[in-house]
């Protein structure tokens, strides 16, 4: 009876195994954690200016959210779609612009356009270099990395006893002139009120 | 409301005060209560629902980020509220996702069905449920329950409240209504008083009462009465004087008349006493006189016959009808004395009572006197049996059927007996077609020694008819007698069935026969 009912929980899992492989259980609640600290952030009026305009969620660097976005897509908040951009890890974008500095900052503008800005684990070495260059547009960072807020991400993803847990920098999200509710703050795991680093600033 | 009859003026209005007062008080308390119960629930309702609210509001980012502990540490703060008793977050999902329950409350229980949004009273639980919206989407629901011990506490204290309030007023209203029913009570007490002096005879006694309401007005009524009663009574008593004393003369007066009458009427028997010896004693004086003087002229007979035979030869023709006449008159004064003998007889002497059928009788009584041949004695009827006396009733047939025969002065002479019932009695007549009498000597042929033709011309004593009537009468009939000088006459006889008739009309073998 038990191997049965395993069996056919196995079949009825399998496709949807296999359609999310590049998604993983922790990245769909992930996925669903950005949407909701979209509603418990607000960005300053000049972000939210046009109310037609959607709420841009960028990951950059490799994503390992695969289509955890998905089911999520159709969903409004605050009154406005939600997109999600991809964009090429920071060395691409520094690559495919060549020497082209306007090209390369049309391709940062972009970026602090976001409102939240997932950066992947691949992007480690470059971490700071796109934090500083969003830290003062509004972007809501948000990482799994360690030193991530040291480095004056706002965010900070990590998993404990299986489950997910945040920690939020307030200083940087202050800089940032993110108001982010107490509600939020209340859940966060640690809140850091230290200030980013020397070299960060520079 | 029986009770309430028998009760005094006081006590009634006392008790229709605070009756009343009580009734008043009772609506007003159950008003409130009813009123406080619906307050209460509302505000129960909208402090649960606050309640709700705010754990809503509080618990969205918790709800959203999957926090259990932050969800349940905020339901936490419900514990300041301790008549919630249980409370659940649940997700959009379905899955129970915190729980707080009271300290005291058992962690078993099943959380209630979730509903809509709203509250629900049952089960002594007011129940609030409350979707969890984060940026317009329902991402869970709130249920809180509370127990009503608020409700009832409060409920408990204004009921209290009511009650003392009541008791209060109940005092108050006891203290009060027995001040002012005097009011009220006092004048009718007092007039009462006064109706039951007036009622024990005290007419001048008069009820003071001030009050200008109805009261007042009673009163004065009340008073004009007693004067006119009292008017009238004073009339009324010399009426009665005067009439008492106008009954007490004429009772006098028939004391007098009574006094008299008694002395008469003892005067009377005394009469009837010495009228009942004298008679006695003519009785006996008759029986004796007749009775002696019988012996003598039996002497003086049994002489006659011997002077008429001894001397015979010597005494002449005239003296021989001389000593006829003698013997002759000596018989007849014997006859005269044997009739006395027998009248007195009448009355004195009691024979027994016998059954008698007078048709067999009077047949016999026809046989002994042996009529002439020129004279025919008829019975016209038949004659009825009677109890009597047999030689009285032998007497009245005899002598009247003789004194027929006798004075019968007609060629064929008819005599006819008969006999008619009337109520009561029996009416006998003997007729005849004789010599007939003179109305003026219908009373005189029934004294005694009374003859109408001289004794010559008829052997008679004059002792029978005035037997035949003492007989009659001795049997409380009457006697009387119808006549017409030439024609003849009737004499008419009465007996009272009642003292001789016979129950049995068919009477038998006691029958006595003459001899």
């Amino acid at each position: 009876m038990v191997v049965l009912a395993l069996a056919l929980t196995v079949a009825l899992i399998a496709p949807q195994a296999l359609a999310d492989s590049s998604s993983s259980r922790e990245y769909q609640i992930k996925a669903a954690f950005l949407y909701n600290f979209i509603k418990f952030v607000d960005w300053p009026e000049e972000k939210m200016a046009d109310s037609n305009e959607p709420i841009i969620i960028g990951i950059i660097g490799k994503s390992p959210f695969g289509n955890a976005f998905e089911p999520l897509k159709a969903k409004k908040i605050k009154g406005r779609s939600v997109v999600v951009k991809r964009f090429k890890g920071f060395e691409k974008l520094k690559k495919s612009s060549g020497k082209n500095e306007t090209e390369l900052g049309r391709k940062i503008e972009a970026l602090r356009k976001c409102h939240l800005l997932f950066i992947c684990s691949s992007e480690k070495k470059n971490l700071k270099e796109i934090i500083n260059s969003v830290k003062d547009h509004s972007v809501l960072t948000i990482d799994g990395m360690e030193g991530f807020l040291e480095a004056g991400g706002i965010i900070k993803f990590l998993v404990e006893e299986k489950k997910i847990h945040f920690e939020i920098n307030v200083t940087a999200s202050k800089r940032a002139k993110l108001k982010i509710r107490s509600q939020l703050l209340r859940l966060a795991k640690k809140v850091v009120k230290e200030k980013p680093s020397k070299e960060a600033k520079s | 409301m029986s009770k309430l009859r028998t009760m005094t003026i006081r006590h009634k209005l006392i008790s229709i005060i605070m009756l009343t007062c009580i009734a008043a008080l009772l609506l007003v308390g159950a008003a409130f209560i009813v009123w406080q119960w619906t307050n209460l629930r509302l505000a129960m309702v909208k402090s649960l629902s606050i309640h709700a609210e705010i754990i809503a509001e509080n618990c969205k980012a918790a709800l959203a980020f999957e926090d259990v502990k932050d969800a349940e540490e905020t339901l936490k703060a419900l514990h300041v509220e301790p008549s919630i008793v249980f409370a659940c977050i649940r997700s959009s999902s379905g899955k129970d996702f915190a729980h707080y329950y009271r300290y005291d409350v058992d962690k078993s229980i099943h959380p209630p069905e979730f509903q809509q949004e709203g509250y629900v009273f049952g089960d002594g639980y007011l129940t609030v449920f409350k979707d969890i919206v984060l940026d317009g989407e329902v991402i869970g629901a709130l249920c809180l329950r509370s127990d009503l011990y608020p409700l009832y506490v409060r409920l408990k204290l204004s009921t209290g409240i009511i009650i003392a309030v009541l008791l209060l007023a109940s005092l108050v209203a006891y203290f009060v209504s027995s001040r002012l029913q005097k009011v009220i009570s006092g004048p009718i007490l007092r007039l009462a008083e006064g109706a039951a002096r007036i009622g024990e005879g005290k007419l001048n006694h008069r009820v003071k009462i001030r009050s200008k309401d109805e009261l007042g007005h009673l009163a004065q009524s009340f008073n004009d009465m007693a004067g006119k009663l009292k008017e009238s009574y004073a009339s009324l008593e010399k009426k009665v004087q005067e009439r008492t004393s106008e009954l007490s003369s004429a009772n006098e007066k028939l004391e007098v008349e009574i006094v008299e009458r008694k002395q008469a009427e003892e005067r009377q028997a005394q009469l009837l006493e010495e009228i009942e010896s004298i008679n006695q004693e003519l009785k006996d004086f008759a029986y004796i006189i007749s009775h002696d003087l019988k012996a003598p002229l039996r002497g003086i007979k049994t002489l006659v016959d011997w002077i008429t035979t001894d001397y015979a030869d010597k005494l002449d023709e005239e003296g021989g009808e001389q000593m006829n006449l003698l013997s002759g008159r000596v018989d007849r004064m014997h006859n005269l004395i044997d009739g006395v003998l027998e009248y007195s007889r009448v009355g004195r002497v009691k024979e027994k009572m016998v059954q008698i059928n007078l048709d067999e009788l009077v047949r016999e009584i026809i046989d002994s006197i042996a009529p002439r041949e020129n004279i025919e004695i008829t019975v016209e009827n038949e004659l009825p049996v009677v109890v009597c006396e047999q030689t009285r009733i032998i007497q009245v047939f005899q002598n009247l059927l003789s004194n027929a025969v006798k004075y019968m002065d007609k060629p064929q002479g008819q005599v006819r007996i008969g006999c008619v019932e009337e109520d009561g009695f029996w009416k006998f007549s003997v007729a005849d077609n004789g010599p007939g009498i003179e109305e003026k000597y219908f009373e005189k042929i029934f004294q005694m020694f009374q003859t109408l033709s001289p004794r010559d011309e008829f052997e008679s004593t004059g002792v029978g008819l005035s037997m035949v009537k003492k007989i009659v009468e001795l049997y409380g009939g009457k006697i009387w007698v119808e006549s017409e000088p030439g024609k003849g006459s009737t004499f008419f006889f009465t007996l009272s069935k009642q003292e001789m008739g016979v129950k049995d009309a068919k009477y038998e073998a006691n029958i006595v026969s003459r001899r």
